[in-house]
């Protein structure tokens, strides 16, 4: 019986001559299945994915704008004008692209002297002031004038604006 | 994988070449009659082929189309500013040929001229610092002009204010000084003025605060 019992132990320890597992792997083989394709990456490939990747970092990775030259930062700005009677003074110029209704000048006690203070982008910018929504109006208190450029003789003022904070 | 990189370049690459024509049409688009716009793109166009600013052109077309400036005179004085621009980039070249004219040069050099500075006296203040941002230094000279003060001697005080130490917007206040000077009663002449304010070199008094009104 004890006899018996060894030779079965001995028997399940010995591997069997063909794997279960070669079994399965060799049955694979014999169906014959179409091998994967080897995709084959080729330098020009690698070359324009990479020139691909690199255009659209520079495209699509938003950048802070570049400052101009002399200008860190921003500045305040003051616009006082002598306008009797007047409805409405507002400041367009370069600092705002020329745009009506951002800057608009204030007379509280309607003496007829409006003004406002604004914070601009350091460096020069031209403007003028525009009256009652209609009348351009250049500002005889900037100190600095250059023509417009449009042939009527008509000259914007120039301000230039101080960085708040010297560089 | 070719294809799909190929899609992505087309995609991409027009974009590149279109970006800075499509800042300024971006800008413009609404704000300027459409019976201007292909005229100033393509002075934008040329702008961007000469390697010149294009901020200041797209301005001048909104101040223009701000102010009811019509069509034909808008584009005259897009194309005007364009021409400014040209020379102030052949005065940037010819004053820093060290180094290609950044367009922030040729940006300040431009207005200044707009404002009377003769080409000369520009390019000394280029000369002057060529490593400091020029809106300073073009400015103060522009100042001194306008205010009838001689050029060369204007620019002779602002080198010689640099040469003490003075920079950035401390030169306007030299410019400022000499104005004061010569508004002092008593009548200064402006040479006497500029010697006045060539004494009181580095100290030239920093700009009073306004109070708000």
């Amino acid at each position: 019986m004890n006899d018996r019992l060894d030779e079965a132990i001995e028997l399940l320890k010995t591997p069997p001559a063909v794997s279960v597992e070669a079994r399965v792997m060799a049955e694979v083989r014999r169906m014959s299945l179409p091998a994967p394709k080897r995709r084959v990456v080729t330098w020009p490939r690698v070359a324009m994915l990479a020139l691909a990747a690199g255009l659209a970092a520079i495209l699509l990775v938003p950048r802070p704008p570049r400052p101009l030259p002399g200008d860190p930062g921003q500045g305040v700005a003051q616009f006082v004008g002598h306008f009797p009677g007047a409805r409405s003074v507002e400041v367009v110029g370069s600092f705002n692209n020329w745009s009506r209704g951002i800057l608009h000048l204030r007379d509280d006690d309607h003496d007829g002297i409006w003004h406002a203070v604004a914070m601009l982008p350091a460096g020069q910018h031209e403007y003028m002031f525009v009256v009652d929504g209609e009348r351009w109006v250049t500002d005889p208190l900037a100190g600095r004038f250059v023509d417009d450029g449009f042939g009527a003789g008509r000259e914007n003022s120039v301000l230039i604006v101080r960085p708040a904070v010297q560089p | 994988m070719t294809r799909a990189c190929f899609v992505v370049l087309v995609a991409l690459v027009p974009g590149t070449v279109g970006a800075a024509q499509g800042t300024g049409a971006t800008k413009l688009a609404g704000r300027v009659p459409s019976q201007a716009i292909p005229a100033i793109d393509s002075l934008i166009a040329v702008a961007v082929a000469e390697s010149l600013p294009t901020e200041p052109l797209v301005q001048k077309a909104l101040e223009g189309s701000a102010k009811g400036i019509p069509t034909d005179r808008l584009v005259t004085g897009v194309r005007r500013t364009l021409g400014q621009l040209r020379e102030a980039r052949v005065l940037v070249a010819r004053a820093l040929p060290q180094q290609p004219p950044p367009e922030g040069h040729v940006a300040a050099v431009a207005a200044a001229l707009a404002r009377g500075l003769p080409a000369p006296i520009a390019e000394r203040m280029l000369t002057m610092a060529p490593a400091d941002a020029p809106e300073p230094a073009l400015h103060a000279a522009a100042d001194l002009v306008a205010h009838r003060f001689n050029p060369d001697s204007a620019a002779d005080l602002l080198v010689e204010a640099h040469a003490m130490g003075l920079r950035g917007v401390r030169l306007l206040d030299v410019a400022t000084a000499a104005d004061q000077e010569l508004q002092r009663q008593g009548g200064r002449t402006p040479s006497d003025a500029l010697a006045r304010v060539r004494a009181m070199l580095p100290n030239v008094p920093a700009p009073k605060v306004a109070a708000k009104p």
